[in-house]
Order: C-alpha cells, then sequence, then structure tokens
C-alpha cells in the first residue's frame, strides 16, 4: 500500500469528506423511496423491493464508495431481509457453479503463475519471435492475447509488466515520449483484453453471466460453444488492433537487441524447465481441453476442481502459494450479483425494468443487441465489468421473451462487450497497470482507445447479425 | 560606547546570546547544567517571557557586559549601568531519571523551551570523514563515536517524561546525515510513528534533505507535522568551505529544492530551515532570509557559538549589525503571510515573532490573546486536531502506487 499527498485546496477536500455521509444518507432516502412509493401497475411487493435494493447497488457500483464485493455482501444480506427470496436460497445462490468455477479457475492461474511456466512461454516466445521493434510488438500482442486465453486478462496483464517494464528500460525509452514505449505497453493491455473474451477464462465475467442465465432460466452455454461463438470477433480484433497499434505511434526505436539481452537473462536466471513446470503445464493443458470436451457432462466447476487438487495431490502447489493469486473479493462479488439477478428475475422486477426502459427504445431482436451491447461498453468503460453484467443482465433476460430472443443470445450480447474495454485506465485492470507504467498517458490511451471501442462495437454487431446465425444462434 | 539593550528583550535576548553572561559562583554551577548535554548555558526568561539560552562559561563570554546575580527578590541581569529581573529556568527534573534500560533521559533528549530535542541516532556520517560542518558541537558524538541507536521504547519513554514534565509540547526528532536517499526518513520513521501513536504531540523532523521528494511526502504522511532541513550557509562559496559534507553530498541547490517542496507539503510554517548569524556577512543572511520566506520556508536564526579553536565567526559582530538582520527577518514573514506560531519560545534563537519587538509592532490586546492561545495547553491541542485533520486530508492511501509488479486488482 503506497500514499499520495493530495494537494488540492483544503476546502475542497472537506467538502469532498463530508459529501460521503451525505452520499450514504442520500443512498439510503433513495432507498426508502423506492420501497415506499405506490406499486406501480405489473409490478410485485417483491419486484418494488428488488428494485430497491437493484437501485442501491447500482448506484454503489457505479460510484465504486465502497469495494465492490461489500456491496455485494448488501444484496445478499437485503434480498432475504426484504422477503425477495428465501434466506435458504439466497445463501443456496451463492453456491452456484459459476462461483466455484472462478475459483478454480484462480486456483489453476496462480499454480501456472507461481510453477514459472507463464513467464519462462512469455520470455521464450519474446526472445523467439520479437526480432525487429513491430515483431516484438506483435510478439507481445499475441503472446497477451494467448495467455489471456487461458488465465484471467489482469493476471496475465500483471505477470508480464515488469518483463515490458524491463525491455523499456532496456531499450532507454523515454517515458511518456517514446512512441515505442507507448505501443509496447499499449499491446500488453489491448493482447489481454482482446485475449480475454476469447474464453471462459479470460475473466470472471463470462462464468457470472453464465452463472445468472442458469440461475434464472436454467439454460447455459458450453465452455467450447462460447469460444467458437466469440473466435471471429477475437482474429478480427487481433488484426484490427495490431493495425491501429503499428499506425498510431511512431515506432522510435531501430533496434530491440537489447531487450533480448534482458530476455536471456530472465530465462538464464529462471535455470531449466523443471518438473513443477512440466506438469502444471500438463494439467493446465488436460483442464482446458476437459472443459472443451467434458464441460457439459461434467461441469466446468467439477473439472476444474478436480485438477485443483490434482495439483495438490502431485504437490505443485501449497496453499500458501495460492492464497495470494486467489481474490477472493471476487468471489464475493459474483455471489452477490447472481444472487442479485436471480432476485430481480424472479420477483418480476427486470422484465417490470426492461419494459419500462429499452422495450420502448428497441423495434426489433436487431435493435435489442445492439442496444444493449451499446450500453455495455459505455459502463464498463467506467464501472466494474462483473457490476455491468450483474445491473443488464437481469433486465436483458426480463427483455428476452418479449422480442422472443434466446436469453443465451442477451447473454452474449453483455459478457462479450463487457470486456471491450479500451479506453482508460479504470477500465480494466489490464489498461491500468499499462497506464502505472508512465510510458503511456491516459490521452494516448482514449485516442487510440477510442478507434477500438468503435471497431469493437462495429465487429460485434457484425458477427452478431450475420456469423451467430450461421452456427445455429439465430435470433 | 555600548548601547542599552536592558530595556527590550529581543534587544536583551540577541546581546546576550552574542556577548554570553557572567555568572557568580554557585549560580553558574547550578545552571550550566540546566541546558543538559547541549553545550554551556544558562535558561532565562526575560521580560514578555522571552525566553534565552545564554551562553555562559565560553571563553567568549569572560568579556561580557552582562552579569547574572540574585537577591531577595530573586535573579537579575545587570550590565553596569542598568538592571533587568529575569527568571532563571529550573533544570528539568526528568534529565535526572533513566529509561528502563538505563540511558539518562538527558542524553536522549534536551528541552530548548516550548520544544524539545530528542536524538535517536547520535552519531553523524559526517564525522571523522572530514566533510564534518566546521562549526558543528550540535547535538551528535563529535568524537564520531559509533553510539547504538536508542530503541523505539527508549525514546516514547522520553517523550512521555518530556510530555509529563509540560515544559515542551513539540517533540523534534533530530538526526545528523546518514546514508540512503531517504534524509533518514527511513531511521526516523519508527520513532515518527510510535510518537504519534501514544502521544497527542506534535512532531518535527530535523534532518538533511533526503534526494527524492518522495521521501519527504513520507515524512509527512508518517506523521511529521513540521519539517527542518538546515541550510546554515545561504552564500554559497561559504556553504562550501564550511558545510564541505553538506555541500559534497548534497549540495545547496539540493537543500533550496527540497525546501521549496517541503512547504508545499507541510502545513504553512512548519517547514523551516536555520541560517547562521554570524558565519557570514549580514548581507548573505539577509538574501537567505529573502530566498527562503519567498519560497514559504520560515529562517530560524540562531547566532553562531564561538568555540576555542574555532575562529570562524565574522568580526566584528555587535548586536547592531544583527539586529537589522532580525528586523528584516520579521518583516519578510509577515509581508509573505508566513505563519510564525510554529516558532516560537525557543531558548537557542531569536524568532521570528520576537522581531516585532524591534520593530515596535507589538501590541497589548488582541495579539496578545491569541499568542497565549497558541501557547495555551488548548491552543496545542488545537494544533495538534488540525494538524492531524489536515494529514487525514492530504493522505491518500492508493493501491500499488509504485511501479512494481502490481499482482491483483479489485476490478475484473
Amino acid at each position: 500500500m503506497g500514499f499520495e499527498i493530495d494537494r488540492r485546496p483544503l476546502w475542497l477536500l472537506l467538502i469532498i469528506r463530508g459529501l460521503r455521509p451525505l452520499f450514504f444518507v442520500g443512498i439510503a432516502v433513495v432507498f426508502w423511496y423506492i420501497l415506499t412509493m405506490p406499486l406501480p401497475e405489473g409490478l410485485s411487493e417483491e419486484g418494488r423491493s428488488a428494485i430497491a435494493i437493484f437501485a442501491v447497488c447500482l448506484i454503489l457500483w457505479v460510484s465504486n464508495a465502497i469495494p465492490l464485493a461489500i456491496t455485494s455482501l448488501f444484496a445478499i444480506v437485503l434480498v432475504p431481509l426484504l422477503g425477495v427470496i428465501s434466506r435458504d436460497e439466497t445463501y443456496g445462490l451463492f453456491g452456484n457453479e459459476a462461483v466455484f468455477f472462478i475459483l478454480g479457475a484462480f486456483i489453476l492461474a496462480g499454480a501456472v503463475m507461481h510453477s514459472g511456466l507463464s513467464s519462462r512461454i512469455a520470455l521464450a516466445m519474446m526472445d523467439r519471435f520479437g526480432a525487429s521493434p513491430k515483431r516484438l510488438i506483435l510478439s507481445i500482442f499475441l503472446l497477451s492475447a494467448m495467455l489471456s486465453c487461458f488465465m484471467s486478462e489482469h493476471a496475465v496483464a500483471a505477470m508480464l509488466f515488469p518483463i515490458v517494464l524491463d525491455i523499456a528500460k532496456s531499450l532507454k525509452l523515454s517515458p511518456g515520449r517514446s512512441g515505442y514505449g507507448k505501443l509496447l505497453f499499449l499491446s500488453l493491455a489491448w493482447g489481454c483484453v482482446i485475449g480475454g473474451i476469447a474464453t471462459f477464462l479470460g475473466g470472471a465475467r463470462v462464468p457470472l453471466a453464465v452463472g445468472i442465465l442458469q440461475e434464472t432460466t436454467g439454460k447455459t452455454i458450453g465452455f467450447f460453444s462460447y469460444s467458437l461463438a466469440v473466435f471471429p470477433m477475437v482474429v478480427i480484433m487481433l488484426f484490427v488492433g495490431y493495425v491501429v497499434l503499428t499506425r498510431s505511434f511512431k515506432i522510435d526505436v531501430d533496434s530491440v537487441e537489447e531487450a533480448h539481452s534482458v530476455f536471456r537473462g530472465r530465462i538464464h536466471a529462471m535455470g531449466k524447465l523443471v518438473y513443477k513446470e512440466y506438469a502444471v503445464g500438463v494439467v493446465l493443458l488436460l483442464t482446458v481441453i476437459a472443459w472443451a470436451t467434458l464441460g457439459g457432462r461434467f461441469g466446468l466447476a467439477s473439472i476444474a476442481f478436480t485438477s485443483v487438487v490434482v495439483l495438490f495431490v502431485l504437490r505443485l502447489v501449497r496453499w500458501k502459494d495460492i492464497e495470494e493469486y486467489v481474490n477472493w473479493g471476487i468471489i464475493l462479488l459474483y455471489g452477490g450479483a447472481i444472487i442479485l439477478g436471480t432476485a430481480l428475475e424472479q420477483s418480476g422486477a427486470a422484465l417490470w425494468m426492461a419494459e419500462m426502459t429499452i422495450a420502448n427504445w428497441a423495434s426489433s431482436p436487431w435493435t435489442v443487441i445492439a442496444l444493449f451491447a451499446f450500453f455495455t461498453m459505455l459502463f464498463t468503460e467506467g464501472i466494474s465489468n462483473a457490476a455491468v453484467i450483474a445491473i443488464l443482465l437481469p433486465v436483458g433476460i426480463g427483455l428476452a421473451g418479449r422480442f422472443d430472443i434466446d436469453p443465451v443470445i442477451i447473454t452474449y450480447a453483455i459478457a462479450v462487450p463487457a470486456g471491450l474495454a479500451f479506453l482508460l485506465p479504470l477500465s480494466t485492470p489490464a489498461n491500468a497497470i499499462a497506464i502505472s507504467s508512465n510510458y503511456l498517458t491516459v490521452k494516448d490511451m482514449v485516442k487510440v482507445g477510442i478507434i477500438m471501442s468503435t471497431t469493437g462495437y462495429i465487429v460485434f454487431n457484425l458477427v452478431a447479425r450475420f456469423y451467430w446465425p450461421l452456427i445455429g444462434m439465430g435470433y | 560606547m555600548r548601547r542599552n539593550y536592558l530595556s527590550n528583550p529581543t534587544t536583551l535576548k540577541i546581546d546576550l546570546m552574542l556577548n554570553g553572561i557572567r555568572t557568580g559562583g554557585g549560580l553558574y554551577e547550578e545552571s550550566s547544567e540546566q541546558s543538559g548535554r547541549a553545550g554551556l548555558g544558562v535558561d532565562l526568561v526575560l521580560p514578555k517571557g522571552t525566553l534565552v539560552n545564554v551562553p555562559s562559561g565560553d571563553d567568549f563570554t569572560k568579556n561580557s557586559p552582562y552579569i547574572l546575580k540574585e537577591d531577595k527578590k530573586g535573579h537579575y541581569i545587570t550590565d553596569g549601568e542598568g538592571t533587568v529581573r529575569v527568571e532563571v529556568v529550573p533544570r528539568p527534573a526528568f534529565y535526572n531519571e533513566k529509561t528502563s534500560t538505563g540511558v539518562l533521559f538527558s542524553e536522549i533528549a534536551t528541552v530548548h523551551g516550548s520544544y524539545a530535542v530528542i536524538t535517536p541516532s547520535p552519531n553523524c556520517e559526517f564525522f571523522d570523514k572530514s566533510v564534518e560542518c566546521k562549526y558543528c558541537a550540535g547535538n551528535f558524538d563529535v568524537d564520531g563515536t559509533d553510539k547504538r541507536l536508542f530503541t523505539v521504547d527508549e525514546i516514547l519513554e522520553t517523550a512521555e517524561a518530556i510530555l509529563k514534565d509540560g515544559t515542551s509540547r513539540i517533540i523534534y526528532l533530530s538526526i545528523g546525515f546518514s546514508k540512503g536517499d531517504d534524509g533518514g526518513v527511513e531511521l526516523l520513521a519508527p520513532y515518527i510513528e510510535a510518537v504519534k501513536k501514544h502521544f497527542n504531540c506534535l512532531v518535527a523532523v530535523e534532518s538533511l534533505p533526503p534526494k527524492e521528494n518522495k521521501w519527504i511526502d513520507e515524512a509527512y504522511a508518517l506523521g511529521a507535522d513540521s519539517v527542518l532541513y538546515n541550510l546554515e550557509i545561504f552564500d554559497s562559496e561559504l556553504f562550501e568551505v564550511l558545510c564541505p559534507g553538506r555541500a559534497e553530498l548534497i549540495g545547496r541547490a539540493r537543500y533550496l529544492e527540497a525546501l521549496k517542496y517541503a512547504a508545499k507539503i507541510f502545513p504553512g510554517g512548519t517547514v523551516a530551515s536555520h541560517l547562521i548569524v554570524g558565519l557570514e556577512p549580514p548581507g548573505s543572511t539577509t538574501q537567505g532570509i529573502d530566498a527562503l520566506t519567498d519560497m514559504g520556508v520560515v529562517p530560524i536564526l540562531p547566532i553562531y557559538r564561538p568555540q576555542s579553536g574555532k575562529a570562524l565567526r565574522i568580526e566584528p559582530l555587535t548586536a547592531e549589525i544583527i539586529i537589522p538582520i532580525y528586523k528584516h527577518l520579521y518583516k519578510a514573514v509577515k509581508e509573505k503571510n508566513i505563519t510564525t506560531k510554529w516558532v516560537r519560545e525557543i531558548s537557542t534563537v531569536t524568532t521570528p515573532i520576537e522581531g516585532r519587538l524591534l520593530t515596535g509592532e507589538y501590541k497589548k490586546g488582541v495579539l496578545s490573546i491569541i499568542d497565549g492561545f497558541y501557547s495555551s495547553k488548548l491552543g496545542m491541542k488545537a494544533a495538534w486536531g488540525l494538524s492531524a485533520l489536515r494529514r487525514k486530508l492530504r493522505v491518500k492511501e492508493v493501491e500499488g502506487k509504485s511501479s512494481k509488479s502490481p499482482k491483483k486488482t479489485s476490478k475484473d
């Protein structure tokens, strides 16, 4: 934990601090107002309570006034307290398979990172393929994307960050000024973002969305089916990303030979490939194959936990090592989001809200998808991906029936764009990590990020409109 | 023909610090121990509550026109032509007490009026390396002996004794030059945190400037309410001659840069720097006052006390020559609206606020009520509370601020 000295005028700081209690009083007033307002037509009492809880969580998730996970706990407490869902069912929902899949994926990713295998692969690939400045950018970009297919994108960004920072330093790039410095960190961030939407593993948002879908409709999305649906989008975005990258900033270095000495130095320091790395790699590979082929039969979480057990049986990791990599807050966040989503759906509140909002603006299934994708991408630039899903998905699922859209399609329309965050450092941890290098400014990120976000939105809609029907996902 | 300074406490303080005082017999023996280990001197309270530590017993004091005497009514000073009543400040009772580890409190701390200096590390890396400050006889071990660091508990016990004694309400943690880029902040960190944790008092840090500004932020965030980076000599050439270690390892430019930065981080009037009067021409000291006050730094002007074998003082040096410097100091802090409530009631220096007695601006009434409030227990509690509130508002904890490898974030 570090600190900053806030040098703004003291009177301003006093006002800002003073606003916090007022802010919470305001939330309480909103909550009370919704709870006591006359019941609108078509909304049940439980639905009104669910909307009151939803409003409070929405404000807290968007404002980040308290940690996201704590907002989720708030939802977990209020849902049974106001009688929206029974207490047993509420806590039962917390045990959703998606939550446990996320936990299993964190542990597996932690094992891979702890073993050093991921760093070794990254270094070897960059050393092997990054011969010229452009090829090194491409290597970092593709490598980040590839690794983000197998582990959380922010874990990949965090893992590769020191390596990329060493590259920038070895090339004596000037922070904030060097075009190549900007490219290095943008390629890291964008690679993670694009790779992160490719599979269930890139971030916990897809499992969360599937969890909400499962609890509210009983339907699900398979590991392989998801990747198949987003595959063209990932390929197109990688291509566009590379083109935008190499044309947006000037490459101001002639050679990257010094970077290779960094790679070799680090590889040398790691020593030879050891049993633990081999074994963890094999377990991960088998896990991914099992997810793709047996996921539907045995469940993704069961496969993940089987692999986790194997890791411990083979003594490839210790619990102490894993604890460092598991973000327990995310587990709480997702559990709470699933409970809130289910509460909104079961009480009819989601449908009622959808009827009052998007249903009035949309005229066809296609516009519903386009609208949800738009709002998702807009929200995800400012608030947590998971919070966006928790906010929009229940509403989307509620609206699906009205337009005769399969809720699975709505889930894609929200879960996929939720990962397409290119604009701001607060949009996703990968962006924040890239900005923290000081080689890249927020202005740089926004300048080129807007191209990527616009392209991402267009590509998503084109893929949804023309490709999905080809694989049986018509609407 | 000497002027009569007895009627004005500030001029008398300056002249006493310049010439010292002669004492009679037992009184000298008794009072020479008052100041603990911070050199010889008698702590006196002059009229209008003006505190002064008067050199006594040094060679240069033998020709002082001032004599401290005692009659039935108490103590008084005479210069042969007139007299003025004074009080002799008794030696703090805790000086004779020891820490639980057996160290005399007087070895760790020295009371200088409203503040007490605690020296956790009685060593300075400059000593014995031919780069020590030529005038130095401060709180440190001038023999260069490697004394151990006092423990946090020893410092806490000392701080408790000081605060119980009640004379001093500000704890100055003072160290000499330490290796590293942090200006001693890392070394002082546990002491600052511990004192802040256990006592509601103000803490000042007197050290050498760190090489990077982030350490100044760190000192503030840790709990330091005030910071002193003592430039000592403003003239650049004399600075190199008299402070070779500071010039070589820190540099005058860094001193000024660090002071300027600190003045933006710490509350107004809490960043100070010593300029020693008598080691450089008065014009140079005056320039230093202007430069420091322009940055929002409070200049503190101790008068050089000549030591045998160290004839560094500019000559002639008389009260007539240096009083204008203190007048200028008062005018400069006033013109630039620099608060002086932090640097007050100090026996070893003439504070900027005492300079108003030189300009005839001292008036009883609202001003003295405000002064009284700042000096009162309630005033000190208010200062502590405001200082703590300011820190709470200013210091923001941020996750993963450094550019080291970030691991987990709460956003996904």
